[in-house]
């Protein structure tokens, strides 16, 4: 490919031919302000901010869409430049209702941002502002039509990623406003969310965050969706160790810049309150909560002493390593066979501009891990029954991370050593003779692997409740001991040991995963998903 | 008012008529631009620009039947894209309708495949588009600045008081809508009014009743 060489800011840069000015200015680490350029949507320049000063040009460029030629001269921090920003981000303010304090884009606002930088110190408009108020748009959108820049970043979403057009420009001039067809609303649109995310400023919010926490308290913590066996990156938003919301982080081979609103809105569930907190032991007395170390002795003996074929049941939901920790513990038992149940949609939604993010049928985020490890679904597609054979034999039951929340209070009671690892207090708990506190992912490290065959790792955004500790940690140790091996420090130590065991997963480690995952290479298994 | 006396007023006032010539309308636009209008819209290289805002109007007309669906069929016909014949087929809905309603908007939508919120952005940015019903005559006042500066805000203020209304809304016998616009493009000829879709030009304040009157008795 030809490329060409300019200069921008005094600093020559070269890139390949057709890149635009907005690019190449990236490249050398120049951010040139703009609104309605998105990378991932058309550009149809017309919010006038990334206009640039280009020698030899009669008046300023738009970055956005003016190709980089060989030997051009552009100034996007000069005298013009900055003056012309300046004159264009006064115009943006003269009806913008300047509510910050009130406005939950406050903190992450470009208008916000670029005005502080570089626009006038102090408003010179005396005229009253026109008022336009608040529409809801239907599902999770709230629309603030004077906070509004109209760089229809959100209609060239609904046209061109949702391909479901029914947002416009209403009426013309200042009364422009972002607008359906009337009462009609979004319709549900399974990816409306995204305008959100896209709106450079505070016209369109997300119901379900408004007025929950400024911008600036918020922890950002990079993951993965755990909400299908897609495995969209996102960031989990934290504050004061409660989630308050997802956001997609992006990553061109599985969700570009986006995220279904399916999976956006079941982030509740990682705030539960009703924890098991302490390990606890029910021996003939009864309960005793004895703390770790005295109930992982206590387990290992009673481990080491149970005849006879041992089973597990686990959730999809459980991170590989989880699973790696127990597939071990069971090895390391004479082997036994792992079920796992999950949840399954009816059918997958796509999103139509960019197909390779689909919200998938399978509602559980490492299904493929799962498999990958031997793992065997059984019960229905809503991750209820099936159990009847693992809870009918003797010997030694485990059930990890799998609520139970479907089956009796004596589930476990024909087994004779039953152990619940779990975070969540369930009927079925009651007949196990240890109950031990695991986190859950949004509290531990470790990885996923997608539906594409791709392993993508998620840190720790919350504390771990009380004394729970990760699923691998405690099997992990549990194993190594009955082996006569040193416990795991880290899930990285334990995804290596995987690694080693699982032939697709061979080579990998936790820094060749890198940030934005890795995709196993198994051209033929992925060739059938599609 | 002193100086040369006015000649009497003769409007209607096609462009060009200062009362000074003994031109009559067919004279001036030529034969082919006088008279009746086929309905169908005649040859489909002009059947989009044929004149619209006709005084019989009914909100309830069907979209399109007749002569009026062979016109629609016609301005289909004459672009490549169902959005380029959309400008035309809401002037054709106009003409029959004397609105757009938001009913209107999904129809056309309908009839043309085209999401309904495009067409509602497109109507609401063409101001001569009507949003509302408006009354037989549409009457449309220069107060740009031409017309402005040969008392254009006395000319809308006489309309508004010799019809009865408030700006933009409608007389209650349903004759007359009389709103304010931005430059009609007869600033040679202030102040320059429109009815329907005819200009008056030259008007004054004075010639206000005559003219609604003229209006009333004769139509256009």
């Amino acid at each position: 490919m030809s490329t060409v060489t300019l200069t921008i800011d005094g600093r020559q840069v070269t890139v390949p031919e057709g890149t635009s000015l907005l690019h190449a200015a990236q490249e050398i680490g120049v951010e040139v302000p703009h609104y309605c350029y998105h990378p991932a949507l058309s550009a149809p320049a017309q919010c006038r901010l990334c206009l640039v000063d280009v020698e030899g040009a009669p008046k300023p460029m738009p970055s956005c869409v003016t190709q980089a030629q060989d030997g051009q001269v552009v100034r996007t921090d000069d005298g013009l430049a900055r003056e012309m920003r300046k004159g264009v981000l006064e115009f943006y303010l003269i009806n913008h209702p300047l509510d910050c304090p009130i406005c939950d884009q406050s903190g992450e606002c470009k208008l916000q941002d670029y005005v502080h930088s570089e626009g006038r110190a102090h408003g010179r408009g005396i005229e009253p502002k026109r008022v336009f108020g608040r529409d809801d748009f239907g599902g999770d959108v709230l629309f603030y039509g004077d906070r509004c820049v109209m760089c229809t970043r959100c209609v060239r979403f609904m046209e061109e990623m949702a391909q479901d057009p029914v947002l416009t420009v209403v009426e013309r001039g200042d009364r422009a406003v972002i607008d359906t067809f009337f009462e009609q609303g979004l319709r549900d649109s399974p990816y409306a969310g995204n305008i959100v995310d896209i709106c450079p400023v505070g016209a369109l919010v997300s119901k379900d965050f408004l007025h929950k926490a400024r911008a600036w308290d918020l922890d950002h913590t990079p993951s993965v969706c755990p909400n299908c066996s897609q495995g969209c990156n996102i960031d989990i938003h934290t504050r004061d160790n409660v989630v308050h919301r997802l956001k997609p982080r992006e990553n061109p081979e599985v969700n570009g810049h986006w995220m279904c609103d399916y999976g956006r809105g079941r982030y509740e569930w990682m705030n539960r309150g009703d924890r098991i907190e302490e390990p606890f032991v029910r021996g003939d007395g009864g309960w005793s909560a004895p703390g770790w170390h005295a109930a992982l002795a206590s387990l290992r003996e009673r481990l080491e002493a149970c005849r006879g074929p041992v089973r597990a049941v686990a959730a999809a939901h459980a991170s590989n390593e989880d699973l790696a920790a127990l597939r071990e513990l069971m090895d390391r038992l004479g082997g036994g066979d792992i079920v796992y149940r999950s949840p399954r949609a009816p059918d997958e939604v796509p999103l139509p501009g960019f197909p390779v993010l689909t919200r998938r049928r399978d509602l559980a985020p490492n299904t493929r891990g799962a498999e990958l490890l031997g793992l065997r679904r059984v019960g229905s597609d809503d991750a209820t029954g099936g159990l009847e054979e693992v809870a009918a034999g003797a010997g030694a039951l485990i059930a990890l991370a799998d609520e139970l929340a479907d089956q009796p209070e004596d589930f476990g009671s024909r087994a004779e050593l039953f152990v619940y690892l779990g975070a969540h207090p369930a009927p079925a708990a009651r007949s196990a003779h240890f109950v031990l506190p695991v986190t859950t992912f949004a509290e531990q490290e470790g990885t996923f692997t997608s539906v594409q065959t791709r392993v993508q790792r998620f840190e720790p955004a919350l504390r771990a409740a009380g004394h729970a500790q990760p699923a691998w940690q405690v099997l992990g140790s549990l194993a190594a001991s009955l082996a006569g091996r040193p416990a795991p420090a880290s899930a990285s130590e334990v995804f290596d040991r995987l690694a080693a065991g699982v032939p697709e997963y061979e080579g990998l480690s936790y820094d060749r995963i890198g940030a934005r995952g890795t995709a196993v290479d198994r051209p033929a298994a992925l060739a059938g998903e599609r | 008012m002193s100086g040369p006396a006015r000649a009497p007023f003769r409007n209607p006032g096609w462009a060009g008529n200062v009362g000074e010539f003994d031109l009559s309308e067919a004279d001036v636009r030529g034969t082919d631009f006088v008279g009746e209008r086929p309905l169908d819209g005649g040859h489909p290289s002009v059947a989009p620009s044929y004149p619209y805002m006709l005084p019989g109007k009914d909100p309830g007309a069907v979209l399109f039947e007749g002569p009026y669906r062979e016109r629609f069929e016609k301005i289909r016909s004459r672009y490549p894209t169902a959005r380029g014949a959309l400008l035309p087929t809401l002037n054709l809905a106009q003409e029959l309708r004397g609105h757009i309603s938001p009913e209107t908007m999904d129809e056309v939508a309908a009839l043309l495949g085209l999401p309904m919120a495009e067409v509602r952005g497109t109507v609401t940015f063409y101001t001569m588009y009507n949003k509302r019903p408006v009354g037989r005559f549409l009457i449309q006042v220069c107060t740009n600045i031409s017309c402005s500066l040969c008392k254009g805000e006395e000319v809308l203020n006489a309309f508004l008081r010799h019809t009865g209304t408030e700006l933009g809304e409608t007389s209650r016998d349903g004759d007359f809508t009389v709103i304010e616009v931005e430059c009609l493009a007869a600033c040679g000829f202030p102040v320059a009014v429109q009815i329907n879709s005819r200009y008056y030009e030259n008007v004054l304040p004075d010639d206000v009743p005559a003219l609604l009157q003229r209006l009333r008795e004769h139509g256009e």
